[in-house]
């Protein structure tokens, strides 16, 4: 009996060390030891993208229902935006031309052009409450790696690879708590770093610090990566500033960052290779 | 034992896939109920702690290769899960489903309070840490949405249980 619960202790302990050592391994996500992920993945990602696809459709049912009264209100304004919007498109043409005019006698490259845009379905939400990661739909076979930068159709930042498996892939997302940007504030020109923050990952913000004492933030600037670290190219918008809050003086400052991308009703995005 | 291991093997795996895609369109206050921790506190509850701490380790791990980002990180937490409130059990009226709410409830707490606390240590050695909203806008409401689902949870588990002794005796 003695001998029993000793080897029960034993085991015990033995797996602690174990499991501690592979968080440690794992820590590095280009570490070998995330093949083990393949494990499961492989088999479970068809399942995953049918049960997401399943929740969606029970989403959609629910809001359905909810939403048909706002829905016409709703309408009425956009009927009005829609008139507003026309006007608007039909100044921005104009500019538009000019912009390519302009760009061409500057000789702009376009500067997604280096990279191979892969597109994906999220197949899978974060199992936990305190952090957002997902899953996509593309793994190394299509030639996803780690630390590749992850946007949405319109080109706003979503994250990049954490670890990438043979059929999917677990994605970071910009407001999980362990993500930190290079930011550029593009208007006034300053760098910055935009990081998650749990207390501020539920309303889909993040939070933007090193605002350093002589640069201009203003609430509804264009924040965008500035390409600095490596991971993200120069150039991808991050969102906008939606508040500015001080801490005990003027230039001890952060902002509070509105991403351009909606994560709640995130299905689909592009990994740039 | 030989029939254990292939049913445990699928419940946790449907746990898994619930947790990552349906569970995330139900929510409620921002929450979503954690059905790993309610099924381990079931099975440690029933069936003793070492049950408990295999079933927590598992369901860690496949929580991990989902959507964690270490491997190993919710095995661990899982593991000791499974092996403490299996271990507390003996003592206590286990058909009593009040028991089985309040064994969830003060799971659920120990475990999120130890994932938000392993996860911030950086913060917490920097001294910005933020001990209110993590207890008001996860771990209380967790704790409160799986105490409600453990009712549900816990007879599916006796019934397994008695499957598996049934299935023992013939």
């Amino acid at each position: 009996m003695l001998n029993l619960i000793k080897s029960k202790v034993f085991l015990i302990i033995l797996l602690t060390i174990v499991l501690l050592v592979t968080i440690a391994l794992t820590a590095n996500s280009n570490s070998k030891l995330n093949w083990i992920g393949n494990i499961l993945s492989v088999p479970l990602s068809p399942v995953q993208k049918l049960f997401s696809a399943a929740g969606q459709k029970i989403d959609e049912a629910v809001s359905f229902f909810k939403d048909i009264e706002a829905i016409k209100t709703e309408n009425e304004e956009l009927r009005k935006r829609v008139s507003e919007l026309e006007r608007e498109n039909r100044e921005l043409e104009a500019f538009r031309e000019k912009n390519e005019e302009l760009r061409k006698a500057l000789n702009l490259k376009d500067r997604f052009s280096d990279y191979t845009v892969i597109g994906s379905n999220v197949i899978a939400k974060d199992a936990g409450n305190w952090f957002d990661i997902f899953r996509i739909d593309v793994g190394t076979r299509d030639g996803i790696k780690a630390d590749m930068p992850v946007v949405t159709n319109s080109r706003g930042l979503v994250g990049r690879i954490l670890t990438a498996d043979v059929t999917s892939s677990k994605v970071i997302s910009i407001i999980d708590e362990d993500s930190q940007v290079a930011g550029w504030i593009s208007k006034s020109g300053g760098h910055v770093i935009v990081r998650g923050d749990f207390t501020l990952k539920d309303e889909g913000l993040c939070r933007m610090d090193y605002i350093a004492g002589d640069i201009d933030v203003e609430v509804g600037d264009i924040i965008e990566t500035s390409g600095l670290g490596g991971i993200y190219p120069k150039g991808i918008v991050i969102g906008e500033v939606k508040e500015i809050r001080m801490i005990n003086s003027e230039f001890n400052r952060y902002a509070i960052i509105e991403p351009a991308v909606d994560f709640k009703g995130l299905e689909e995005v592009y990994v740039l290779k | 034992m030989k029939i254990k291991l292939p049913v445990y093997t699928v419940c946790i795996i449907v746990i898994i896939l619930l947790q990552s895609t349906v569970l995330d369109y139900i929510k409620i206050y921002n929450v979503k109920p954690n059905l790993i921790i309610v099924f381990t506190v079931s099975v440690a509850l029933l069936n003793g702690n070492i049950e408990g701490a295999i079933v927590g380790f598992f369901a860690g791990l496949a929580q991990d290769i989902a959507t964690g980002k270490l491997i190993g990180f919710y095995a661990l937490i899982g593991l000791y899960l499974g092996l403490a409130v299996g271990s507390i059990n003996k003592r206590l009226y286990r058909d009593n489903i009040f028991v089985v709410i309040f064994f969830t409830f003060i799971s659920t707490i120990v475990y999120e309070s130890a994932v938000y606390f392993l996860w911030s240590f950086r913060s917490i050695i920097n001294g910005q840490i933020n001990l209110l909203y993590p207890l008001k806008a996860v771990i209380l409401p967790e704790a409160v949405y799986n105490s409600a689902i453990s009712v549900f949870v816990y007879i599916f588990v006796i019934k397994l249980t008695r499957t598996f002794e049934e299935t023992e005796r013939t």
